[in-house]
């Protein structure tokens, strides 16, 4: 009978996470900020304060006061504040073409470990057992694609083992019900969704929700969004508003910045929605002449079509599991199951961003 | 020799949504949607066929000449083959009971495949590689 194979997997996390208690122990112990996130209680643990400013202050809108164990724990730390580094890979290194982000994925039943050849950000989590580790070389050198959805990939691990599904999509409503905005990198998501949170709605989020497939609510996680810098003038948003990073080059596309929502639209950031419809915002090209006649950017209104089921997947469910990194099985019939229970819409936007935020607004009261 | 029979790959991910089926390629990043009557051939490379059997399935359950059936099939096999939806074996299998019609016939709409290639780019920049037991990363794919 052949032995097991070792678990390379579960090695490297144990050694990750030996490191981390050291790079806690040399910055005079960890900080911890408490979360309630997805009726879960999330407990990042950070070895020094460069990377609790630099990563999770997003995170601050959904903190926790009141004691208690936590359901899921990430344990975070940088080489260049700690001077701890992280374990040799069992793994070859590979190169990263400027732009590009690959993966070196090592899997067993009990581990997973992400090292991105790109970002350099390092994950490695027991998504049954609930925990994670985290590391960048350097926190104060965070790369655009950390910034803008924060140990996504730790997140995405333990939130699915306990049943919660990173969905790429935006959630916006009013009076704690919403739709989901669906659409790839570029679809107008985040400016829609901004749209509605300056005009006074409820916003979850304008790129990644986390949704609870048997109840159909989306819950939030971070409290910022990445728009271009066109979508920054169109909405008017003022420059102070605008992360100091400025606009920084995306893996997927045009340069975005951060702003952080809780400073831009106050009290409109949304812990939880219960999704009520899909929508799939298109930005339709402005028509300088039809018969003859001008038409002016402005006059458009947004319009609202229904689509089947099954466009509605296609808008939602590429981008989410390619995306994830991971099998998405459960994710494409969470999504699938999602397009079967509530109606899905193709929204024609306007250029006028206070009219769209009107219109799906006057969605959402007619669906109740 | 037997004759091949076809499977779903076990590289995509799909689910059946108001009569169409949506499947993504996770080797390639592309997607696809199948259509009219390729939802029903879909259902039944689920359990593993052959061409034979899925035509005869058809004919059962849709209105049209074997013949059309049969032609119609061949191509859908060939374009799913071609996108690597499905693989084909030559090792003489267990013919999977092939639901036959039992209602009233319906018409007969060809098979729709159309793919989405619209999400290729970001999946290519972002690749990812499994780490094999020696500690090489290797694609994916």
């Amino acid at each position: 009978m052949r032995a097991a194979p070792p678990d390379i997997a579960s090695e490297y996390f144990e050694q990750l996470r030996g490191r981390y208690e050291q790079a806690a122990a040399a910055t005079g112990g960890a900080g911890t900020l408490d979360l309630e996130m997805a009726g879960l209680r999330l407990g990042l643990r950070y070895a020094g304060e460069p990377l609790r400013e630099a990563l999770l202050a997003p995170f601050d809108h959904l903190a926790c006061r009141e004691a208690g164990d936590p359901d899921l724990m990430i344990s975070l730390f940088d080489t260049a504040s700690t001077g701890v580094a992280p374990p040799p890979p069992p793994w070859e290194p590979i190169a990263a073409e400027p732009g590009a982000n690959p993966v070196v994925r090592l899997r067993s039943e009990r581990a997973c470990v992400l090292a991105a050849a790109g970002s350099r950000a390092l994950t490695a989590a027991l998504p049954a057992e609930g925990v994670a580790v985290f590391h960048l070389p350097d926190a104060a050198a965070i790369p655009a694609s950390e910034r803008a959805a924060p140990i996504r990939e730790a997140l995405q691990l333990l939130m699915a083992a306990r049943g919660r599904l990173m969905i790429h999509a935006g959630a916006v409503g009013s009076g704690g019900r919403g739709v989901l905005l669906v659409g790839r990198g570029g679809s107008g998501k985040s400016t829609l969704a901004l749209s509605c949170a300056l005009a006074g709605m409820e916003i979850v989020a304008d790129d990644y929700v986390l949704l609870d497939p048997a109840s159909l609510a989306v819950h939030a996680m971070q409290s910022t969004a990445k728009l271009t810098e066109d979508s920054v003038a169109r909405l008017g948003i003022p420059t102070g508003a605008i992360d100091a990073a400025g606009f920084e080059p995306t893996f997927e596309g045009p340069a975005k910045a951060l702003v952080d929502v809780r400073g831009l639209a106050p009290g409109c950031l949304s812990r939880r929605l219960e999704i009520r419809a899909v929508v799939a915002p298109a930005v339709s090209l402005p028509q300088t002449t039809y018969n003859g006649v001008e038409s002016r950017l402005g006059e458009a209104e947004p319009v609202f079509r229904a689509i089947s089921a099954a466009q509605g997947l296609r808008a939602v469910a590429p981008s989410t599991i390619i995306q994830s990194g991971f099998g998405g099985e459960g994710s494409l019939a969470a999504l699938a199951d999602l397009v079967r229970r509530v109606p899905s819409y193709a929204l024609e936007l306007s250029p006028d961003p206070v009219a769209n935020a009107a219109a799906v607004d006057r969605l959402v009261g007619e669906l109740g | 020799m037997s004759e091949p029979r076809f499977r779903l790959s076990p590289e995509i991910v799909h689910e059946t949504v108001d009569g169409e089926v949506i499947a993504i390629d996770l080797a390639s990043g592309s997607y696809y949607s199948l259509a009219g009557s390729g939802p029903a051939v879909w259902e039944l490379l689920g359990g593993g066929a052959s061409e034979a059997e899925i035509g005869a399935a058809l004919a059962s359950r849709f209105e049209a000449d074997g013949e059309t059936i049969a032609a119609a099939v061949s191509v859908l096999l060939g374009q799913l083959q071609e996108s690597n939806l499905v693989v084909s074996d030559e090792q003489p299998g267990e013919a999977a009971p092939v639901a036959g019609g039992s209602g009233e016939k319906i018409p007969f709409e060809a098979p729709r495949l159309e793919r989405y290639t619209d999400m290729k780019d970001y999946f290519l920049l972002d690749p990812i590689h499994e780490v094999d037991t020696a500690g090489w990363p290797r694609p994916a794919a």
